[in-house]
């Protein structure tokens, strides 16, 4: 069986119209979309080290297999064996469910996102507007970990989570809502479809910029690292969190990272759009060619503040995303 | 808001050793700091009043461990003023080379953990290390030593200088000029570092004169005042170099005088490696003995430049061991002016501002 013919297939089954069918495959297309991600993380995961002791004129992992390659398995198996410990204040219940939610929203994120005009669990009208909403509830569930957790330093990381979610939520919002405008449509294969002239970053760079920094914050990269800043806060968040549970919290860095990448590339960088090669290809390398750029910034930045962040957020992003929207509706409406 | 009282250390990722700051926060503003200090104490001043005169190096140089060498000097050289023992003009370049060698491997440090204290994933505190590893290795070849030298002798060093020494050494000089100007571009001239360190941990000239501290901190406050100039010993008068100051008083101010003192650094041991071929003497000090000649000086006080600020010791002399030695330590008198600059800024900040302070836990602790 040829792929074309396995991808037909699969299309079928999950544009069924028998509702079981339909959600056996949305299963199995859940199921492959998981293990995506994990050899995604994993390859990030190595490839971030290995990036940043380069620069810093380190080997980085370079003793557990080929090229230092079984490093992050080894590291994962030693946190998932260790004990698990929960402090006497905490709610393990809320504490511990927190990465778990996380990788659920990620999870379902990349559900919704169209990887070619078959590969794709479903095809909403409101697909983008969908996406934000549930990547919303981000910083809460960082939040709400944070003072389950009933350590000082977890709660002053869900302060901080709050007010990033404040000072960067409007000013992204706006962008996304720009994008469609332009687009005429919130379906993201329209979105990328639309994109085949001319990509978004050509015809609102000031819109991409808005979301590149808005996405570094959502994502908890540096320079927006203040919810775990490990040489303040310990690990913010993350500080009582025990280890299988930190370890699931690790994975998903880099998920939420490929997820963050595949937003920028659809929205930005015309999604699957591309010569010569399949849909698929091209939108997973624009979202790995990002992934390595954020990366990169890692290396640089150091830390902002958090009363620095608000003023960024209120007084330069949400001015700017607004004046990207007029100047995107006088170029689309001409 | 109600006021939270939260524990940072002793066991903190930046807390440079094992500082403990109980920080009271309004939100993220903070309110009061108060450092507790004695996790390390060792009693480095009473165990000095058991042991022969110089018996007592490789104490001293655990008092300062980013810097040993130059509080080893401080004590050998306040030996030598008790036992009236002279310095020859060589032994005094030589001294001078490894002292600034060792005052750059330190301000490396500085710049590598500051950038940490910062939030930058290890590039800068990687660089850092990376350059003062190679002057680890230029003292090894002199010293015999790696981190510990223990090379100071009563009018003197243990060894002479290898051949290759003046060579190798202008060589790393050369290739840390190049380095700097990489530092200065990638992290003195980073806009969110300047935005993380401008206006931040302001120490004015009034208050840095009354709280005593030394060092850059009073420097960028804006006082002239470095012993090498001020009190000078050895030849450092007969070098070509100048006290840099600033006078903002914040972070950013103690960082660049950091920076430009590598560079003074620079010049001193170039100046050095010229004059010392025509100096007199021998390098060599006299042989470590059970016996060291009998003290002429009932009480010698010396105060050097060390790294972090004035260092002091008050000695006062007995026939073969020190009756009592009273040391100033640089670090222990700068932290007083913590909670003076930290006060009103955010928690992110307290930690920058005790980085360039440039704490080193065992130092304030002896």
């Amino acid at each position: 069986m040829s792929i074309g013919s396995l991808l037909n297939y699969f299309y079928t089954g999950l544009n069924s119209s028998n509702l079981l069918i339909s959600i056996i495959f949305i299963i199995i297309y859940a199921i492959l979309i998981s293990i995506m991600m994990s050899i995604f993380a994993y390859m990030f995961g190595w490839i971030e080290r290995k990036i940043i002791a380069k620069a810093q004129r380190r080997h980085g992992p370079n003793r557990v297999g080929k090229w230092g390659l079984l490093q992050n398995l080894a590291d994962l198996i030693k946190l998932i064996t260790k004990e698990k410990i929960i402090p006497e204040n905490a709610d393990p219940l809320l504490l511990n469910l927190a990465p778990i939610l996380l990788v659920g929203i990620v999870t379902f994120i990349i559900l919704l996102v169209p990887f070619s005009s078959y590969l794709q669990a479903t095809n909403l009208g409101l697909g983008l507007l969908i996406i934000f909403v549930i990547l919303g509830f981000t910083p809460i569930l960082l939040f709400i970990a944070g003072y389950a957790s009933g350590g000082k330093f977890a709660e002053l990381g869900a302060q901080r989570s709050v007010l990033m979610l404040i000072s960067y939520e409007i000013p992204m919002i706006i962008v996304v809502a720009t994008v469609g405008i332009a687009a005429g449509s919130y379906n993201l294969s329209s979105i990328m479809n639309m994109q085949s002239s001319l990509f978004n970053v050509f015809l609102m760079p000031i819109g991409f910029f808005i979301f590149f920094v808005v996405m570094l914050a959502e994502l908890e990269r540096p320079p927006f690292d203040l919810r775990e800043a490990d040489s303040e806060l310990i690990a913010g968040w993350l500080t009582d969190i025990s280890a299988p549970y930190y370890a699931v919290a690790l994975m998903l860095d880099y998920t939420r990272m490929f997820m963050g990448s595949l937003l920028i590339a659809i929205l930005f960088f015309g999604g699957w759009t591309g010569p010569w090669l399949p849909g698929i290809f091209w939108l997973i390398i624009k979202a790995v060619i990002i992934s390595l750029f954020i990366i990169l910034i890692r290396l640089a930045a150091v830390r902002m503040r958090i009363d620095k962040i608000l003023k960024t957020g209120w007084m330069y992003l949400l001015p700017l995303s607004i004046v990207n929207l007029l100047l995107t509706l006088i170029i689309v409406l001409k | 808001m109600a006021i939270t009282r939260i524990n940072i250390g002793p066991v903190h990722p930046s807390t440079h050793g094992v500082a403990r700051l109980v920080v009271d926060l309004d939100g993220d503003t903070i309110v009061n700091v108060e450092p507790h200090i004695g996790y390390l104490h060792r009693g480095v001043e009473k165990l000095v009043e058991n042991r022969m005169y110089m018996q007592s190096p490789p104490y001293m140089e655990k008092i300062d461990y980013v810097a040993p060498m130059a509080v080893d000097e401080l004590y050998v050289a306040t030996v030598e003023k008790a036992l009236n023992v002279e310095v020859s003009e060589k032994a005094a370049y030589a001294r001078i080379i490894l002292l600034e060698l060792q005052r750059i491997a330190s301000h490396l440090f500085f710049i590598g953990s500051v950038t940490n204290d910062l939030g930058q994933s290890f590039t800068g505190f990687m660089w850092g290390f990376m350059d003062r590893d190679k002057i680890l290795k230029l003292l090894e070849n002199a010293t015999g030593q790696r981190m510990f030298y223990v090379n100071m002798r009563l009018g003197g060093i243990n060894r002479e200088f290898p051949q290759d020494f003046e060579y190798q050494t202008k060589e790393f000089l050369d290739y840390l000029e190049k380095r700097l100007k990489d530092y200065e571009n990638f992290i003195e001239k980073n806009p969110i570092f300047i935005q993380r360190m401008k206006g931040i941990g302001v120490l004015n000239i009034d208050d840095a004169i009354n709280l005593g501290v030394t060092g850059h901190v009073l420097r960028a406050s804006g006082v002239k005042y470095d012993v090498r100039k001020n009190n000078t010993y050895y030849k450092y008068s007969e070098l070509n170099f100048h006290t840099k100051i600033l006078s903002d008083g914040d972070n950013l101010s103690r960082f660049r005088i950091r920076m430009m003192e590598i560079r003074e650094s620079i010049r001193l041991i170039r100046d050095s490696f010229y004059k010392i071929q025509k100096a007199d003497g021998s390098m060599i000090g006299m042989p470590v003995k059970l016996f060291s000649p009998k003290p002429t000086n009932k009480i010698s006080i010396v105060n050097r430049e060390l790294p972090r600020g004035e260092g002091l010791m008050y000695m006062v002399a007995d026939d073969k061991k020190p009756y009592r030695l009273s040391i100033r330590a640089p670090t222990f008198i700068n932290l007083a002016a913590l909670n003076k600059i930290a006060k009103g800024h955010k928690l992110a900040d307290l930690f920058s501002i005790f980085g360039t302070l440039d704490m080193v836990m065992a130092d304030v602790d002896r």
